[in-house]
């Protein structure tokens, strides 16, 4: 009897310790693996640039110089993709994984949510002490900088961008020179360039439907008949934005009427942003309206000679101050990642951003040789210094961006009419914009 | 006698403690059965419950959820983008669920009973292979290169269409918003064909040869031996089939996000895409858990009717118990 029941405890006692077991693994597979415990001899960095990318090149160069100045320190990286830490950042910043110091997309939706949410170190004593504000222009310093309710433009800084970006007309020259046509240095010029290409059965523009491209000719062309305040009123909510108003109507029935007239393809309808950028370099589209984040690639991969001008007749640009380095709440090496970010601002790193085709915010111009650099960063001190960084359309409300995107494909299928596309943007803005 | 007796009373006691036994047995088997339970209660039934809680609260994924109640529900019905999605969702039932199990019955029966018969069963292996080749594929990498083939300008269908002198036929197979949710049905029958088809050849195989052969005995041609013989006696793979696919259907995610990613203008959005946005690109934790919470129960129902008439048929088939 004695030895049933000490077989039947044995059988039951097994089976608890085969469920503590179950259980302790499940747990075990619920938690993360590689905890973000401080350790002051670590600093723990997420990127998301490309190595071969300006950005990337001089982050690397910057971690090297931390280590040779921190002895002993190590830095840990860890490269993230973009949409890994667009999609991930408030649940990782939440946790006890977040790192000591991270990249992060500006803008309300983004950084602007998390400060609002109270996950990221607010900077404002460090970058006064430091002095990185008088580094930075006054356009690069409006996405540092958010107030309570996560709205970029003032209140404290939670970010520091180290190099800046803008949006620029690249063109083919070797094209316009093979039909006789001069660089587009006004809209007349530009709308005559393209009718010329039409003609000689060329889509003039490169364009992507399924991403950021599109929606960019759309605001661009809305920013050609805006001011500054149109474009407070749209970014920072100071003043209501009607998108029936001249600038967003102009924008919105020129795009149509050039797709009629074939200067943006139909078929880019489905296109990535990719293919937009590879139809130019293939030397199929002569002109790309898009971001200096293409500059050093095509300085790179280009096989014919290409120059670039700012939209013509604006003085308003899509561009703003690079993403941002941000010091999540719960680091445990918040000094360390100052020193990061300080390193990250010195002259040796911005040069060497700026050479590598970046837009460095704290270069020293002699330093920079490379002509094609020196030319990317003398417009870009053009579009600043008339305080004309326009930010990008999808900041304001989250998930504009694919508003944005379904919107501009609509239009370029002709599936709606403007007053409709632009009836749409209004509605998803209108639920988007916080309530104050 | 007593001999006798003391065995037959020694089979009843044995066959009293076999009685007793299989209760034990299975208690002790129950045992067994709880890591599973508590896996499926850890990974499935308190994340849904969770799920559930949060479609009650208004919430952007960090800070506090604020309760709004059944306020997102009430505002899925009014949403045109989410009804839009589940329309997309019945197309996919079609190209996912009705097409390959249709087209999978009848190329398996033809593979079954042609090309097994007249070229052998390693041909028809073969052919079976390809067939499900799609299936083995990661969705992604599918995906990518059915967005080159269908791509407008090089995309190799329309160079084989203009090779072919069908130059006239060229579209933008995804680009366009009347084609698009058809172009990726297509790649979605493509992708969904080999599983009802491996299916549907493994059941041919048990089923009884001189069924078939009294059939042909009796003058029954091919077609009247696939409806009569062929259809009945596979019914509890064509449920399991038609379960297992309208809900891979319904939770479509990867093919639409890499081909089209909802577009153009929200012509191939889906639930499960739909939802994926709402969570991540709206940060509308809330709204976006109410799209989950429904769809899971839409897909739970289905898959109860589906057990369900897979459960009759399977009784149908060993006929009524004794």
């Amino acid at each position: 009897m004695l030895t049933a029941r000490r077989r039947v405890r044995t059988r039951r006692g097994t089976a608890c310790a085969a469920t503590a077991v179950a259980c302790s693994l499940l747990l075990a597979s619920c938690g993360g693996s590689d905890g973000g415990s401080a350790d002051s001899r670590t600093l723990r960095l997420w990127h998301y640039e490309a190595p071969n990318s300006a950005m990337g090149a001089a982050w690397t160069e910057a971690i090297k110089e931390f280590e040779a100045r921190h002895p002993g320190v190590r830095v840990k990286f860890e490269e993230k993709s973009f949409d890994q830490i667009q999609k991930t950042a408030p649940m990782v910043l939440n946790s006890s994984d977040a790192p000591d110091l991270m990249e992060y997309n500006k803008g309300n939706a983004t950084a602007g949510l998390l400060s609002r949410q109270g996950l990221l170190t607010d900077l404002s004593a460090e970058v006064t002490e430091r002095g990185w504000d008088k580094l930075l222009s006054p356009g690069v310093q409006t996405t540092s900088r958010y107030d309570a309710n996560g709205v970029m433009g003032s209140g404290k800084w939670y970010g520091v961008p180290n190099y800046a970006e803008y949006t620029m007309v690249y063109f083919n020259k070797d094209l316009f020179a093979k039909y006789g046509l001069a660089e587009p240095k006004t809209s007349d010029a530009l709308v005559a360039a393209m009718d010329t290409f039409v003609d000689k059965g060329i889509t003039p523009l490169a364009n992507s439907g399924a991403e950021y491209p599109a929606q960019q000719y759309v605001y661009q062309l809305a920013l050609s008949k805006a001011d500054r305040p149109w474009v407070d009123a749209y970014e920072l909510y100071q003043g209501r934005t009607d998108f029936h108003d001249a600038a967003w109507t102009y924008a919105a029935k020129t795009f149509a009427d050039w797709v009629k007239k074939g200067y943006l393809g139909k078929n880019a309808v489905s296109a990535k942003a990719e293919d937009a950028g590879v139809s130019f370099l293939q030397g199929k589209a002569p002109i790309l309206f898009s971001g200096s984040w293409w500059y050093g690639r095509f300085q790179d991969e280009a096989t014919f000679d290409w120059g670039t001008t700012l939209w013509p007749g604006s003085t308003l640009s899509p561009g703003s101050g690079g993403n941002l380095w941000v010091v999540p709440e719960s680091s445990g090496n918040k000094e360390l990642a100052y020193d990061f970010i300080d390193i990250t601002l010195s002259k040796k790193i911005q040069n060497l951003l700026g050479n590598k085709g970046g837009v460095p915010v704290a270069a020293d111009a002699a330093a920079l040789t490379d002509p094609k650099s020196k030319e990317l960063i003398t417009q870009f001190n053009t579009l600043s210094g008339r305080d004309g960084l326009a930010f990008y359309p999808d900041w304001p409300v989250p998930g504009f961006y694919d508003v944005l995107v379904s919107e501009t494909q609509k239009l370029l299928t002709g599936s709606v009419r403007p007053d409709d596309y632009l009836d749409a943007l209004q509605e998803a803005y209108d639920k988007g914009v916080p309530k104050t | 006698m007593t001999a006798t007796t003391a065995a037959r009373a020694r089979r009843v006691t044995g066959g009293r403690h076999r009685a007793v036994h299989p209760r034990r047995a299975r208690d002790s088997y129950a045992l067994f059965l709880l890591p599973g339970a508590l896996a499926f209660l850890a990974v499935v039934v308190v994340p849904f419950l969770m799920n559930a809680g949060v479609s009650l609260t208004e919430w952007h994924g960090v800070g506090s959820p604020e309760w709004t109640g059944l306020a997102n529900y009430r505002a899925l019905l009014d949403d045109t983008e989410f009804r839009e999605s589940f329309r997309h969702s019945l197309f996919m039932v079609v190209a996912m669920a009705a097409l390959p199990t249709a087209l999978g019955l009848v190329l398996a029966a033809a593979l079954f009973d042609h090309v097994g018969k007249h070229f052998g069963s390693r041909t028809a292996a073969v052919l079976r292979a390809c067939f499900y080749l799609p299936q083995v594929l990661p969705v992604a990498v599918a995906g990518i290169v059915w967005s080159w083939i269908l791509a407008p300008d090089d995309g190799s269908l329309n160079e084989f269409l203009r090779v072919v002198g069908l130059g006239s036929w060229r579209q933008d197979w995804l680009g366009d918003p009347d084609l698009a949710l058809y172009s990726v049905m297509g790649v979605m029958v493509w992708v969904q064909l080999g599983f009802p088809l491996v299916v549907f050849m493994a059941g041919l195989e048990r089923v009884d040869p001189q069924l078939y052969e009294a059939a042909e005995l009796d003058g029954a041609g091919w077609w009247r031996r696939f409806v009569h013989i062929t259809l009945p006696q596979i019914r509890p793979e064509i449920y399991v089939v038609l379960t297992w696919c309208t809900i891979a259907a319904l939770k479509v995610f990867g093919a639409v996000y890499v081909l089209t990613k909802g577009g153009p203008g929200g012509a191939t959005n889906v639930p499960s895409y739909f939802s994926f946005t709402t969570f991540f690109e709206k940060t509308q934790v809330g709204y976006g858990a109410a799209v989950s919470t429904v769809l899971t129960v839409i897909i739970l129902a289905l898959s109860l009717v589906g057990l369900r008439l897979q459960t009759r048929a399977e009784d149908a088939e060993e006929g009524p118990r004794p």
